[in-house]
């Protein structure tokens, strides 16, 4: 067994295991297939701009988290380049994003400091704006680390990781309007088998069904790894559920036992399809949520991905577009994992490709020909040394191979660390306000 | 498409018309399929979202009237629709399910003087309030009320959208003038007796039978209120 650096510190043996495996665990969701269901205005062709949520570092530029703008069609003289930055105040841990259903605006949390940045990228995709910040869901929900941001109509769903009172896993939902106002807040099932934690949302509308996922509490995510995996008690409190709910009612109908961190969820966008697909972090599985003859659901494990004593530690996953292909990046070894979803019960992997010393966040373009890779997982869960390269890089995938086609060095351009991507279009601009009057004159 | 051929559109399903660009959406049919059974009125909640905006509309007879005169005091569904809208996934799929909930709620001695349809044009500058009455005029009567409502000018109309979350694209030439159709999300809006906006339904949840169940969630609170008022 390897001894891995981490943060500085020497694991060697189980402790090296288990570093790895806690490595694995905060992911994100991301990318122009794995949109909410409500949310209009998908990219179908060339999108204009890469939306990087990235993660400040000390004494690096301003050092505050900041959302970044990378101009990304190859028709521009800008291919490739930082068009547009605009920070945020402090550093909160930049995790994860999510437009509202209008795609007009652009929320994104921080899993530290709690804050809810929106962004109004509707007004000048090319510069997005700050336009509200909303620093109070703790004290208002009592939850806290904002991860997932859902868009349902007029509304945004955003998936809560721990809590205010103790930092543990155990949390719930909060649903605000698209105006920053908080409507209601939904504990996840500790009840039932239900651990109580929560990670990634998908909706299923056709279904009535919401499916949730399981991570850890902010005394573990913030923790320094390599302390964190000395610590036994600690290691034992991370998800080992996913829940269905009754979306209409916002009940959970089911709690499903899927082991080791069931994190990023993925519903099929074929049409007549009911299935989705999760990967679980700790023990590098592929696990499949679909109805069995009765109607109930239920979660199947269905793949490894690579062999789990390696502890590749699957992150995020990006499903294609007619549900037949899944990405999978695997942080540890920095590999990008491509797997053929024809069966979904039997998913085979039939690709893979070294895209980074680590590599987290993954997204694809509508139709799948451009793929784009970010590095960081959490701040104090980042490799070290060398190992620790921050960047975006922009690749062409014709169903063989990955060919990269741009770098945006994070660390060189003083950005910080590169985490959760979206996708925008110059074509979205929504000619708001006297900009709008006068078009409609 | 002309406004006779969109009325036409409105008598029957989707609308077959010519697809115009109303959003880059493609992902589903016109028609949604419901693959569940919705729970049961009243056992669930519906949250209070927003208040419903207010601002001066005209009706089809070009009266100024206040927007709160068409979402208070009933309940209402309420959306955006302009009658030159071709898209089958928009404003034509948003009258049809319209058709079929003044149809259903028409049939209910419980809902039909409690309830109102709302259908409010962003496009002023040619839905007048002559344009809305040739549109509402291929709606037959049933003793359920059906606004054809429009604006002035885009500066009224403008607040009301931002009031409702609503959003609206104008298409751009080449030379970057405006040109084609309008885009936008679809939404339809429940709102309840008190203008507040208590459900907002898109193309993936414009469900018949979960807005009918709504609507009588909206019924039941409201007894269920009047008979806990002193």
């Amino acid at each position: 067994m390897r001894a891995i650096r981490v943060r500085g510190t020497f694991l060697g043996g189980i402790v090296g295991i288990l570093a790895l495996a806690l490595a694995a665990a905060s992911p994100a969701g991301a990318d122009e297939t794995c949109n909410s269901p409500y949310m209009g205005n998908l990219i179908k062709g060339q999108e204009d701009y890469l939306y990087v949520w990235a993660l400040g570092v000390k004494s690096m530029g301003d050092g505050a988290d900041k959302l970044v703008t990378i101009d990304v069609n190859p028709a521009s003289s800008r291919y490739g380049k930082v068009i547009h930055k605009v920070s945020v105040r402090g550093r909160g841990e930049a995790h994860h994003m999510g437009f509202t259903d209008d795609r007009r605006f652009l929320w994104a949390g921080g899993l530290d400091n709690s804050r809810i940045s929106i962004f109004d990228v509707g007004t000048d995709p090319a510069r997005p704006k700050l336009v509200q910040t909303i620093a109070d869901m703790p004290a208002k929900t009592g939850y806290v680390g904002p991860h997932t941001f859902y868009a349902m109509p007029g509304r945004m769903l955003v998936q809560g990781l721990s809590n205010a009172k103790d930092g543990g896993g155990v949390t719930g939902m909060a649903l605000y309007s698209n105006k920053g106002e908080l409507i209601a807040t939904y504990p996840m099932p500790a009840t039932g088998g239900g651990d109580g934690y929560g990670y990634d949302i998908a909706i299923n509308p056709q279904k009535n069904a919401l499916l949730t996922s399981s991570f850890t509490g902010r005394k573990n995510y913030m923790r320094n790894l390599g302390e964190l995996v000395k610590d036994a008690e600690a290691m034992k409190r991370f998800g080992n559920t996913m829940a269905v709910w009754d979306l209409k009612a916002m009940k959970p109908k089911k709690v499903l036992s899927v082991p080791g961190a069931p994190l990023e969820i993925r519903w099929s966008l074929k049409d007549g399809d009911t299935w989705a697909i999760t990967a679980t972090a700790l023990t590098s599985k592929l696990w499949l949520i679909k109805p069995d003859a009765s109607g109930e659901w239920q979660a199947k494990e269905v793949a490894v991905i690579d062999d789990p004593t390696k502890i590749p530690l699957p992150v995020d996953i990006s499903i294609n577009k007619d549900g037949t292909g899944l990405w999978v990046n695997t942080f540890m070894d920095g590999k990008t994992r491509y797997f053929d979803l024809s069966n979904p019960e039997q998913p085979r992997q039939t690709y893979e490709r070294v895209t980074g010393k680590q590599v987290n966040m993954i997204s694809q373009s509508w139709d799948g020909t451009r793929v784009y890779i970010a590095s960081s997982l959490l701040a104090n869960w980042d490799k070290a040394g060398a190992d620790d390269e921050q960047f975006v890089r922009g690749f062409r995938w014709d169903g063989k191979e990955l060919k990269p086609a741009f770098e945006v060095d994070f660390y060189k351009e003083k950005l910080g660390r590169a985490h959760h991507m979206k996708l925008g279009s110059k074509a979205l601009k929504s000619a708001y306000g006297l900009e709008r009057t006068a078009t409609l004159r | 498409m002309t406004v006779l051929a969109t009325v036409a559109a409105l008598a029957t399903a989707a609308g077959t018309g010519p697809g115009a660009a109303h959003e880059l959406d493609d992902r589903l049919p016109a028609a949604v399929t419901m693959n569940f059974v919705p729970p049961p009125p009243g056992s669930y909640a519906l949250h209070a979202i927003m208040r419903a905006p207010d601002g001066p509309v005209l009706d089809h007879d070009g009266r100024r009237l206040p927007l709160s005169r068409f979402t208070s005091g009933k309940i209402t569904l309420l959306g955006f629709i302009y009658t030159s809208c071709a898209d089958p996934r928009g404003c034509p799929l948003t009258s049809q399910v319209f058709y079929t909930v003044r149809h259903r709620v028409a049939e209910d001695p419980e809902l039909r003087e409690r309830v109102r349809l709302v259908s409010l044009s962003f496009d002023p500058a040619r839905d007048t309030p002559v344009a809305m009455r040739h549109y509402a005029a291929s709606v037959p009567r049933n003793g359920v009320e059906w606004a054809f409502l429009t604006t002035e000018l885009p500066r009224t109309l403008v607040p009301l959208l931002d009031g409702f979350g609503q959003d609206v694209r104008v298409e751009l030439d080449a030379r970057g003038r405006p040109a084609g159709p309008l885009a936008h999300v679809l939404k339809v809006f429940l709102i309840d007796e008190r203008a507040v906006v208590r459900e907002i339904y898109t193309t993936s949840y414009l469900f018949t039978e979960v807005i009918l169940n709504d609507i009588k969630t909206l019924r039941l609170e409201g007894k269920t209120a009047r008979r806990a008022a002193p």
